[in-house]
């Protein structure tokens, strides 16, 4: 599928293909196959050999990257307008044509290592990769993207290659472009790229281990050593991003944490959690975050801990003010702050050409809208009502999951 | 880039607008001479105290109150102490620019800067740094900038400071200091996106018109810091799985005419993971590390010009010396017309990427404004990139870079061999 966005403000493409590849797409012992995949799709074809990409999109000054989720694999390239059909071409020649060559996989598997290695410094990776692992017993959810390090060295050349045969063809892709030109023309050169590729013969059907529902909540702690501050986080089961309280879903998040991260920043700070916690000095940082996934997910809030604070004090706060959410309607001018703050992030985000390319993508590829506008009407439509009522169905005990994390003392 | 259209007002306050058509959202910038570089000697961490004290409440209403006056418009914001600037930073739909700009010059100009908020700044200071005592790239930052500034110097510890200095910091010591740096002399206004050069420029009259002008003492003047030797450190922290490693060295100021022979010569050796020759022997070709990059500062000091990798403690030692050895190239010549080229080819594509967004253009009309690099600074720097030589390129690594003199720090597990 095609998709174009007109942005003239800047003399630039912004590229972005999403495969229908991810997480979700692995069996235990391969957990990782996707996101190790998508460092592979940078080591060259025949006619791009291995750093051609690289210092390609280097000599345009291109903003590029990709990523890996548990839904989708992601390429994009920001490009001066002049080289779209370049970014086209590398794109469309390495969705069917990469090497993945015996010799580069086990060359990239130390770095995929050390990728890991370094998310594992972070006391909030470990906690959350534990506490995603409790919250699912049947859906691939569960795994996580990157896989345990032991499955990343036991990966296959062969392995990886038939994963990419299977899924990175057009008829399991959407590409999404934003720019400096006529929406027409922009997918007229893309189709122009993209369309004569073979499509992946084998791609089956999606997969489907519908997760049962939760009966109990679930806990788990972390421990390590070093001394850095406590963390709580909960996860509760989520709906998927087309079903229809996603856009509430989204409003609460904005409530309960307001549209910025990090305690230092200025905004956010009229937020629920931010009010009950860190102006009363029980944590240091708070967050909630809510993705549009594919099949239901997990709704997070959690708190980094002032020195000295207890796991089990903020957690009950945490836990009295989403009860709040979930009895009471916010009050009219906390819902016009809140309504106010989610559509101007949503102005934000998509003032940045790369980023409403993005946005596009996600929105499309999770089945959430079919535009930017139809999401930013659901968005503008959401009610206060419809946030109470999505606050009571989320924040359930039976379908909680809890974390802590425990810093210990000095190992050394 | 689109027209900058720049004024002063009459108390000195500089104004620099672009705007750009079709965009709903405005980025604003005010950057003050308030950052590290002015901070008073051996006081690390006031500046940052200060700043983010002045977000939490003023004259005329309480924190909450002016948070919840921000969060009314939708608005993001932060105030930052860099090195050289506290910049207040923030994003609004274009039509409450005036309303933006109104709560920010409340909260620069008449904080209440009462004494439970600076406890509270103090208190959620501490928690960071405890927190950055077990972050492999906060301690690493923190021991490099140890090695190689003297105490006293105002890079001598990051950003957020030293924690004797965040403990003992007095309630006078900090209004004192806002007293004397937040000032308009010297400070730089900058709105870009979805404006028009005379509603920013009402706005900017409106809210800060009547900022008085005042007479900032700058005295900073620290001598110059060199490396005389090699200098390393490895700090142990605990249950960690990955090494972070700091080369480095004292930069030099934007202002030094060589700074753009710098940023080509940063970008042939390591300033990106995938273009740059570093990288692309650490990562690509001996799959040593994930990331690979270095960085040098804008500021009117010697900011730090780094290299900075993620490794296992297995390979520390390797990767040290294959960074090092990339260099000892670059310092004899060795580099291909190409790396020359592409290296410069990025610097410049990039100016062009960097529209693309209205933070990316304000940053950039920043730099620019702060370090007076001149009203046709967007003109002249391309062709300046592109004039770079390659015996820039090698003299510059040759000054800046001595492979031989270098500062080394290490952060994370325990190294199986020791540096020598």
């Amino acid at each position: 599928m095609l998709y174009a966005l007109e942005a003239r403000h800047a003399p630039v493409v912004s590229l972005w293909v999403w495969y229908h590849v991810g997480g979700r797409n692995e069996v235990p012992g391969t957990t990782g196959m996707s996101h190790f995949l998508e460092h592979m799709l940078f080591k060259g074809t025949q006619k791009h050999p291995k750093g051609d990409l690289d210092r390609l999109l280097a000599r345009y000054g291109a903003q590029w990257n990709a990523f890996t989720s548990e839904d989708v694999t992601c390429y994009f390239e920001t490009v001066p307008k002049a080289h779209y059909k370049t970014a086209l071409e590398l794109e469309s020649d390495r969705m069917r044509n990469a090497l993945i060559s015996l010799e580069e996989t086990e060359a990239e598997r130390t770095v995929i290592v050390s990728e890991r290695e370094g998310y594992e410094n972070d006391p909030s990776f470990l906690l959350g990769e534990e506490l995603q692992a409790i919250a699912f017993s049947r859906h691939t959810y569960g795994q996580g993207v990157i896989g345990s390090k032991d499955e990343i060295k036991l990966m296959t050349r062969d392995g990886l290659y038939a994963h990419y045969r299977r899924f990175y063809a057009p008829n399991n892709a959407y590409v999404v472009v934003t720019g400096d030109d006529e929406p027409e023309r922009l997918i007229e050169e893309a189709a122009a790229a993209f369309g004569p590729l073979d499509p992946s013969t084998d791609l089956g059907e999606p997969p489907k281990a519908p997760e049962p529902e939760q009966h109990g909540e679930r806990r788990v702690t972390v421990h390590r050593a070093g001394g850095t501050l406590p963390i709580v986080m909960l996860a509760f089961r989520a709906p998927r991003a087309t079903d229809p309280r996603a856009a509430a879903i989204s409003a609460l998040t904005v409530a309960l944490a307001g549209t910025s991260t990090g305690s230092d920043g200025a905004s956010g700070r009229s937020s629920r959690l931010h009010r009950a916690l860190v102006e009363t000095g029980l944590a240091a940082d708070v967050d909630a975050s809510f993705q549009l996934m594919k099949d239901p997910y997990l709704f997070f809030v959690d708190a980094t801990l002032r020195p000295g604070i207890k796991h089990a004090d903020v957690e009950r706060v945490l836990l009295e003010e989403l009860a709040k959410l979930s009895q009471d309607l916010l009050a009219e001018a906390e819902f016009a702050r809140v309504r106010r703050q989610l559509l101007a992030a949503t102005a934000f985000n998509t003032d940045t050409i790369t980023w409403r390319s993005y946005r596009c993508g996600q929105l499309l590829s999770t089945g959430a809208a079919n535009s930017i506008s139809e999401w930013y009407a659901k968005l503008a439509a959401v009610t206060r009502e419809e946030i109470r009522d999505a606050a009571a169905g989320l924040f359930v005990e039976r379908s909680r999951n809890v974390g802590h994390f425990v810093p210990e003392g000095d190992a050394s | 880039m689109n027209r900058v259209h720049r004024s002063t007002l009459a108390n000195g306050l500089r104004l620099a607008v672009v705007p750009i058509a079709d965009l709903r959202s405005t980025s604003v910038l005010l950057a003050v001479e308030a950052g590290q570089w002015f901070e008073p000697a051996g006081r690390p961490g006031i500046a940052r105290l200060v700043a983010q004290t002045m977000l939490r409440g003023t004259k005329r209403r309480d924190a909450a109150s002016w948070a919840s006056a921000l969060d009314d418009l939708g608005a993001v914001a932060r105030l930052d102490a860099g090195a050289h600037a506290a910049v207040f930073s923030a994003q609004c739909l274009g039509d409450d620019l005036g309303a933006l700009l109104a709560l920010m010059a409340e909260a620069v100009r008449t904080p209440a800067l009462a004494d439970a908020e600076i406890e509270f700044v103090r208190g959620q200071t501490l928690a960071q740094l405890e927190k950055d005592e077990r972050d492999t790239r906060a301690v690493s930052d923190r021991a490099w900038r140890q090695l190689v500034y003297p105490a006293g110097h105002p890079f001598h510890a990051p950003a957020i400071g030293d924690p004797a200095v965040v403990r003992s910091a007095t309630a006078d010591e900090i209004r004192a200091y806002h007293q004397r740096a937040i000032a308009p002399d010297g400070a730089v206004l900058i709105v870009a996106g979805g404006t028009t050069p005379e509603a920013a420029k009402k706005a900017a009259e409106d809210a800060l018109g009547d900022w008085p002008k005042r007479a900032k003492g700058r005295d900073a003047d620290h001598p110059p810091v060199t490396l005389a030797s090699t200098k390393r450190r490895v700090e142990l922290v605990p249950d960690k799985t990955q090494s972070d490693v700091i080369i480095g060295w004292p930069g030099l100021p934007r202002t030094d005419p060589r700074f753009t022979a710098v940023r080509v010569t940063n970008m042939v050796y390591a300033a990106d993971t995938f273009a740059s020759r570093a990288g692309n022997v650490i990562r690509d070709q001996l799959g040593l590390a994930y990331y690979v990059f270095s960085g040098i500062g804008a500021s009117c000091g010697q900011s730090p010009w780094i290299v900075r990798m993620g490794v296992n403690p297995q390979n520390v030692h390797r990767a040290i010396e294959v960074a090092l050895d990339e260099l000892r190239k670059i310092t004899v010549g060795q580099i291909a017309d190409d790396d020359i080229a592409l290296a410069k080819d990025k610097l410049v594509g990039e100016l062009d990427v960097a529209l693309e967004s209205p933070a990316g253009v304000a940053a950039m009309v920043l730099e620019a404004e702060m370090f007076d690099l001149g009203d046709d600074h967007f003109e002249r720097y391309p062709r300046e990139l592109r004039a770079v030589t390659k015996d820039q390129v090698v003299e510059t690594a040759r000054t800046f870079l001595p492979p031989d003199r270098y500062a080394l720090a290490v952060a994370g597990p325990a190294l199986p061999e020791a540096l020598v």
